[in-house]
Parts: structure tokens; sequence; C-alpha cells
């Protein structure tokens, strides 16, 4: 493991570590630390150095363990379970499942990981998560019959999400069409999917999840400094879950879902899809590749596209950028 | 179009920071786009419906096709990959990386020629045709219907 990240272990408990403890523990010198205490730093840890003391984190964390995660899982997605994979590092958990060997039917695989070098947002926008700040967690599923539209599924994962939450006592989320998981209007994460799919045959969906668990102040400034909504996170809306049981739970959820979905479609979902609907009866601004457009979101249709209102008239949006408009 | 109309379009867009350029003169319009490495390709194209292009054209309505062409969809069938779901079409994985086909690609049966996107879901279009890329009929961010014709592979 890279020296960096055997060092966030050691630190990970929150108390003060003092250098020279730190140095023998890893076996380098106290120089090396430091060097290493400025590499976490780069990956967004915030970990104090107090002079003449030593290196302390400003948060505990808790870091992801698939034991753990193990032991959060339902029987039925234990069983299911082909393959939970755990990095420190990777350039994005979607394009590592999406890359990946095929997976036998009926079995599902995890990708998660503490930091990721290429995080993507819809269109390759960055996702700036820093290390061990939230959860990174992909999940792929092959559907043998996908149910059409597919893409509903982003919204059904939405929905799967504030199940998730709900048992941690977080309840107050909302959904804002198709995919971001918003706080009062700030977004507390996000969803991404992607599908490789033959002709009328199976379709292998990878669905993405990004959730702020503890964000730190500077990173959510330097969020917010990058444009679109501003972030807020779990410590802020309610309670730091334990990081393994959420993801656990997570899997869980996501594993009634695209069963529920595969058999059903997006129908079992809309009614409390809709209720959490963040958009709804709000001015918005529509925004595609060459158009930009205003109007009013009406809800979503029983397929998950979006109504909206535009002169007057109620169209289905099936993609494009929609955000909230703030009169002036 | 006289082809020197066409060099010296390619020479504006060259020179200039633009990154694509439409023209439509009559029933012929030319698209000369500059792809990630800096390239400039061309394409023309002549519209067989003229006065379907002022409807196709019109940027209100998200599902119209931008670029019509529905007669050389119809009669080269087997020659056409069509679009297997309504959404978003974007050429490449990202915005400005490499496009993932463009016109001369020798392309295989299941190599990935577009994303679709719709609700955030990036559906990675797998070519069922071998061969050459001879048309690309829509433009990186055109929304697309069920069954429109993307390209056209010979």
């Amino acid at each position: 493991m890279n020296r960096k990240f055997c060092l966030a272990r050691l630190l990970a408990d929150g108390r003060l570590h003092s250098g020279e403890r730190l140095a023998h523990e890893l076996g380098v010198t106290r120089a090396a630390i430091a060097k290493q205490v400025k590499a976490l730093n780069e990956l967004g840890l915030s970990v104090h150095a107090l002079p003449r003391a030593g290196y302390q984190l400003v948060h505990p964390i808790e870091l992801l363990d698939a034991a753990s995660i193990r032991e959060s899982l339902s029987d039925m997605a234990a069983a299911s379970l082909g393959r939970l994979e755990i990095f420190d590092e990777l350039p994005s958990t979607n394009s590592h499942l999406v890359d990946a060997a095929p997976l036998k039917p009926g079995s599902f695989a995890v990708c998660l990981s503490e930091f990721q070098t290429a995080g993507r947002g819809r269109r390759g926008r960055v996702w700036l998560a820093p290390y061990a700040s939230g959860l990174c967690l992909s999940f792929g599923w092959s559907f043998a019959e996908p149910p059409q539209p597919l893409s509903a599924i982003t919204l059904a994962v939405g929905v799967a999400v504030l199940r998730c939450l709900a048992q941690f006592g977080i309840t107050n989320v909302q959904l804002k069409w198709p995919n971001d998981l918003l706080h009062a209007d700030k977004k507390l994460g996000g969803i991404l999917c992607e599908l490789k799919a033959e002709a009328a045959g199976p379709a292998f969906c990878v669905i993405g999840i990004g959730l702020n668990v503890r964000l730190p102040e500077d990173s959510q400034r330097a969020i917010t400094a990058h444009g679109g909504l501003s972030p807020t996170d779990l410590a802020t809306v309610g309670t730091v879950p334990s990081r393994n049981r959420l993801a656990g739970a997570l899997i869980n959820e996501l594993m009634n879902t695209v069963l529920t979905f595969a058999s059903q479609g997006f129908a079992p979902f809309f009614d409390e899809w809709s209720a959490a609907d963040a958009l709804r009866d709000r001015p918005v601004r529509l925004v595609s590749a060459s158009t930009e457009r205003f109007g009013v979101a009406r809800g979503i249709d029983s397929l998950g596209y979006l109504r909206a209102e535009l002169d007057g008239k109620i169209e289905q949006i099936a993609s494009g950028d929609v955000s909230l408009r703030v009169p002036l | 179009m006289d082809i020197r109309k066409v060099k010296k379009l390619i020479e504006l867009l060259e020179e200039s920071g633009i990154g694509e350029i439409e023209i439509k003169e009559g029933e012929e319009s030319v698209r000369i786009s500059r792809q990630g490495n800096g390239a400039v390709t061309t394409y023309v194209q002549t519209t067989s419906a003229p006065t379907a292009a002022p409807a196709a054209a019109a940027p209100a309505a998200p599902s119209a096709p931008v670029i019509s062409n529905e007669e050389a969809a119809a009669t080269r069938a087997e020659n056409t990959v069509t679009a297997p779901m309504v959404g978003t079409f974007y050429s490449a994985a990202a915005p400005g990386a490499r496009a993932f086909a463009e016109i001369g690609t020798e392309v295989k049966v299941g190599q990935t020629l577009c994303i679709i996107e719709a609700m955030k879901m990036m559906n990675q279009i797998e070519s069922d045709k071998a061969g050459k890329i001879t048309a690309i009929l829509v433009k990186n961010g055109d929304p697309v219907e069920f069954g429109q014709a993307l390209f056209l592979v010979e």
C-alpha cells in the first residue's frame, strides 16, 4: 500500500500522533512523514500539524473496510454479491466496473474508492470529493431483459438512496430531476449511471453514487467556486453515520431496487420520487447543447421523464440540464 | 457547393477559435468541425427534402432532429446505425475528448460509436455493423429520437 494511505490509517482515530511515533511505525524518517502528511492534505484530508506535538486529523474518519461492509449486508445481497472491491484511490469507480470482467447472471459487483482521481459527474464534470469525505460507490448489474426506458433507473436509484438514508434517521432529502440529491437546495450527492447494451440483448448497467458524508469547509468553498449547486453533507443535514454501515445499507437498497426495476420498471418508485421532487412547480432553466429555455417544472411522468411547462404547454423532457431559476 | 468555398471555410475555422461551423445553402449544407486533436474534418450533406430543413432546425423542439436525412436512412437501412433510445447524442466520452468515431473510421461490431444520455444515464452505443463510417448524421449535443439514423457505415 502506498505510504500515505498507511499513514491515513494510523491517523484515522483522530487522536494526536507524534511524528516520531508515526515515523517509527512506518519505518521512515520524520521528514518523510511530513511529506506524506502534505500528500494527504493534497487529497483533501485535513491533517493538522501541531509544532513539537505531532499530527492529528481535524475529524476522525472511519475508513472503508470490506469485512465491515459485508456485515451490514442482507442475506439476499450477501448471496448475490459477486465482487466487492475497495480502493484508496482510483480514476473512477464507474469506469472501473464498466471495464471490468462480465458478471455471472444474477450477481452484482460493487466498487468503492476513498478518492477518485477522475471522478465523473455528468458529461465529464469533476466530482470533487476529498479523501474519505463521502461515499463513492458503484454498483454493476446485468439486466437480462431491460425494461424501457432503462434510463429511469437513475430516478429509481434516487428513491433507493432516500430509503437508505431514512434508516439512519435522515428523512428531509429531496430529489432534483434527474440525478441530484438535495437538502435545502444544496447538493448532498448525485447519481450517474452508465450502460453497455447489446441490441435486444442483456444490458450491463453501472450505477454510480456520490454522497457527501463530511465535506471539509475549504472543499465546500472550492466546489461552490467551481459553479453549480452549493454542496452540503450528512454532517450538516443530520448525523454522520458509520461509512461502512451506510455503504452496506446502500448496497442492500440497490439490490432491492434493481430487482424491482427489472420486473416492474419505474412505476413502483413513482410515488416516492414525486413526494421528494425538489423542482415541482418551481421556475426552471432547461439547457441543452444548443438551446436555453425557461419554464416551470411540473413533476415527472410515469416513465420518469420530466414534465416541463414551456410557453403554456407541457413537454416531456428526456435529457439536458435543469437548474432552478431564482426569480429576479 | 464549390470546393474552393469549402477550403476557404476550413482556413477560416483553423484561424479562428471556433470548434464547429455549419453553412446551409439551399439544398446543401456543409459542416466543418475541429476534433479534439486539433485536426479539422469536413463533411458535406445534401438534404433531399429542402422543405424539411426549417422545421428540423427549429431549436425550440428538443426532440426534433437537427439534420434530417430520413430518405437516406430509409433507403439504406442496412448501413444505418440508429438510436436505440431518446436522449442527447454525444460523440465523445467527455467534452474535449477524442470522438469515438469520425468520418472514415473503420469500425467493428461492438465498437462504441457514441453515447446517448437520458436522465443522466450514459448509454454507450455500440456498432451493430462493421465497416467504414461514411456519414455522421447528428451533431454533438443534439437531441435524438428513438430509431433516428445516427451513422452510415459502408
